[in-house]
């Protein structure tokens, strides 16, 4: 067991806290508060448990007011519903924050160049640094758009890449890339926003780097972008519709950029040029930031059975009369069995070595790797290449045979859609449980949302930090369950 | 003389009017040291504005879309090509066995034409074709590819109807039967799985009256308007063509227009529209020799705006089976 130190018993809210295993995110390992964590965890621990509690329901309050809501496919419980908040926020030391920005950086530039490699003159195939077949063969790799130029080379303007640290190093690592349609921005802000209501006097204590210019700088990399110049740039965010699990976010960004929300019904395309129906006529569309998938944006050039898209959208995009963020044909840049290769892409692209370590990876198409995943599923986490979200994966230590049996033969059926992982132990952080009414460690992880604009890379310092609220769960995906937390990166040395 | 002009019409009839509808056709001939492309136009009816663009495999890809509501849509290219020699068939020597270990690099360099595919699956049966092929062959792999040929177009029927757009190779190989898109499948599969690339090839075939010198009148070839066959890349880094349905050599009358992994890289006409109507679709091609380059003599006659080269639903337009 980890540290439980005696003083805490004292303590109103952290009675009886216990780090166990794991790394711990507040507490040292000699269960001393952390120096980012100090003034934190003193206002806390002197706070009595119904005051936190009217808190808690006023922040409760506070996000149902607004709506911001979000959606589980799974379990037919109607579509929206609130995403559980965790009122105790999760604090990156500054300095660790400045690494995690360089090793974002680096990566988000090394796989927009590799999208545009693979997408162009691939010349890494040439290199063999990556085999062709590894990339051809991903569902995600889309043939149409080989060749297609994309403005200004951006095919990754936003990312969302997902870090956890790793109980047993006690470093980040990064666990995913998501550079097809990342969501969960909305929260950082909304989080933010709830917080600041909530609990002003910790910010008064805190010096907390702000969140909030995320919309602005995005709105800007989206003009920017504009085939006609910024000055005439009509954006649009074009969303699924309201059954999609992200539409409260898809509006929310809509809003606060000041731009229209349209879904695919709202768009025309004629003679390669899209355009917005509007009760004045039809007008130009420059740039789409887009949250509809690749294979539904066209029913012309992907799924023909698609009602979602933008019949000639295609078209309009390679003859350069609209942009699209993200690019078409991302999902070879964030394909699991992809992703080991990342740090090669580093070295291979940017001449330079990997600042954020990767998850040992395990590619089921390579015949070693598969005997060994398949002798040790009891151990490992089992990912689909294509899925996200948490969907359609194994965690071996946590599942009956049965699961596991299902997985060994949808594994040996197409082991190119497999890889697998060591199950890393992430970090906890205190978290409130209120069965229990008292604070307790859950696990997190960490998405940054990294803004790309051809130069250089901007990142909302912290991110959306997300926790797995049930108990020794690992899963923190909001689409299985998991809640959010504010994420505080400080001003200054800390 | 291998100069031919060709008018590829194709005609969508609905029930009751559509609209917005778009679409994307590949019917421009290619042009490279075997072939040359003199002239192409599209004509849309009604009118259409349209953009080009080469798609992964360089085949000339035209897309063009009507708004308004309409009943008809015909669609016609006319392109006047000039097919040279014939490439020299004996060129490469190269035991099947000493390919075998060069493989997997094949594997790695040419992945789309070696992958199974949706109409090209991996199947046992193909590779009792393929043993038959070797059987027969001189134990080159040209020769090999040529057995395949040989052995598909003895083993195979060829009946109209007996499959269909969709199909994959599954249904061909159970009935024993099929149309050229059928044939040159099968044979994708088999030379694949024997570990050599094979591509789709989309084109025409001539037929035989209107190659001939002296031939004057259109030659309405309808149903055979297009045709596909295969062509296997050489150790000597050549592509061969084969054609498996007509069962001899590929030569001046076929008419290349698009390269793919199968038929669904190279449908000559795809297209979605709004509405309800059920759909007609017609076909026609119609070749001459021509008389010049451009093959203007006839346009003189024609209505269509002399100018642009190329002028050039949520429902799929009918797409028409390669026979």
């Amino acid at each position: 067991m980890g540290a439980a130190p005696a003083h805490m018993a004292s303590l109103g809210l952290f009675a009886g806290y216990d780090t166990g295993d794991f790394y711990d995110e507040m507490f040292s390992s000699r269960g001393e508060p952390r120096p980012a964590y100090t003034k934190l965890f003193q206002k806390l621990a002197t706070m009595a448990r119904s005051h936190f509690e009217e808190r808690r329901k006023l922040a409760d309050l506070s996000f149902l007011i607004q709506g911001i809501t979000f959606t589980v496919y799974s379990d037919g419980r109607g579509t929206e519903r609130l995403f559980p908040f965790d009122l105790i926020p999760r604090i990156i030391p500054n300095s660790e924050w400045q690494r995690i920005d360089r090793g974002l950086s680096q990566r988000v530039v090394a796989l927009n160049l590799f999208l545009h490699d693979v997408y162009g003159k691939q010349q890494i195939f040439r290199d063999q640094r990556i085999p062709r077949s590894l990339v051809y063969s991903c569902p995600h790799f889309h043939r149409e758009v080989v060749g297609v130029e994309v403005p200004k080379g951006i095919h990754t303007h936003i990312c969302g890449i997902d870090l956890v640290r790793d109980s047993k190093s006690g470093e980040f690592c990064v666990l995913e890339d998501n550079v097809r349609t990342p969501s969960g921005v909305s929260y950082v802000l909304e989080n933010r926003l709830v917080m600041t209501r909530t609990f002003p006097d910790a910010f008064q204590a805190n010096e907390v780097l702000p969140v909030n210019n995320y919309p602005a700088e995005l709105s800007r990399i989206l003009r920017s972008l504009s085939p006609r110049g910024e000055n005439e740039a009509q954006i649009v965010v074009l969303t699924p519709g309201t059954y999609n699990s992200a539409y409260f976010e898809h509006s929310f960004l809509a809003q606060q950029m000041g731009v229209e929300l349209v879904e695919g019904r709202d768009l025309i395309v004629d003679g390669g040029v899209v355009y917005m129906k509007t009760i004045r006529g039809l007008t130009r569309v420059d740039v789409i930031y887009r949250r509809i998938d690749d294979e539904f944006l066209d029913s012309l050039t992907f799924r023909a059975d698609s009602i979602l898209g933008v019949p000639g959208l295609m078209g309009a995009y390679r003859a350069g009369n609209v942009a699209l963020a993200n690019a078409v044909g991302n999902g070879v840049a964030d394909d699991k069995a992809i992703y080991a290769y990342v740090p090669e892409f580093i070295r291979y692209y940017l001449g330079e070595e990997p600042v954020l370590r990767s998850v040992e990876t395990f590619i089921c198409s390579k015949p070693q790797d598969l005997k060994y995943v398949l002798d040790h599923l009891d151990n490992l986490v089992v990912k689909a290449v294509g899925e996200s979200g948490g969907y359609g994966m194994l965690i071996g230590p946590a599942s009956d045979r049965q699961r596991i049996e299902e997985f060994r033969c949808r594994i040996k059926a197409n082991p190119r859609n497999y890889i697998a992982q060591p199950v890393v132990p992430l970090s906890r952080v205190p978290s409130y449980d209120a069965s229990e009414g008292s604070i307790a460690g859950r696990h997190v992880d960490l998405r940054p949302y990294c803004l790309y604009d051809g130069e250089k890379v901007t990142i909302v310092p912290g991110g959306l930090t997300r926790v797995a609220l049930q108990r020794d769960s690992l899963i923190v995906n909001s689409s299985q369950g998991g809640g959010s937390k504010d994420t505080w990166v400080l001003r200054g040395e800390s | 003389m291998n100069r031919y002009r060709l008018v590829h019409t194709t005609e969508f009839l609905y029930d009751g009017p559509v609209s917005e509808s778009y679409n994307e056709v590949r019917l421009r001939p290619m042009h490279d040291e075997r072939q040359s492309c003199l002239s192409f136009r599209l004509i849309t009816a009604p009118m259409s504005r349209g953009t080009a663009y080469r798609d992964a495999y360089g085949n000339w890809v035209h897309q063009f879309n009507v708004l308004a509501e309409h009943q008809r849509l015909k669609v016609e290219a006319e392109s006047v090509v000039l097919a040279h020699e014939a490439m020299d068939s004996s060129a490469d020597s190269t035991p099947l066995s000493d390919y075998d270990c060069s493989c997997h690099q094949i594997a790695e360099e040419f992945y789309d034409f070696m992958a199974p595919t949706g109409y090209v699956p991996h199947l046992a049966a193909l590779e009792q074709i393929a043993e038959d092929a070797e059987a027969q062959s001189d134990g080159t792999v040209a020769g090999f590819a040529e057995a395949a040929s040989n052995v598909i177009h003895e083993s195979f029927r060829y009946v109209k109807g007996a499959t269909h757009v969709h199909s994959s190779i599954e249904d061909s190989l159970s009935i024993g039967a099929g149309v050229c898109q059928d044939f040159a499948h099968v044979m994708l599969g088999v030379v694949r799985m024997r570990g050599l690339a094979g591509r789709y090839v989309s084109g025409y075939l001539v037929p035989g009256a209107a190659a001939a010198p002296d031939a004057k009148q259109e030659d309405v070839i309808g149903g055979q308007a297009s045709h596909a066959w295969v062509e296997v890349l050489m150790p000597n880094n050549s592509w061969m063509p084969f054609d498996p349905t007509l069962g001899k050599p590929v030569g001046l009358r076929h008419i290349r227009i698009a390269y793919g992994r199968d038929y669904g890289d190279v449908a000559p006409v795809r297209g979605v529209y709004k509405g309800h109507a059920g759909q007609r679709l017609s076909v026609d091609v119609r070749v001459r020799p021509a008389l010049d380059d451009t093959g203007t003599e006839q346009l003189a006659k024609s209505a269509a705006p002399p100018a642009p080269a190329t002028m050039i639903a949520e429902r799929p337009q009918q797409p028409q089976q390669q026979q």
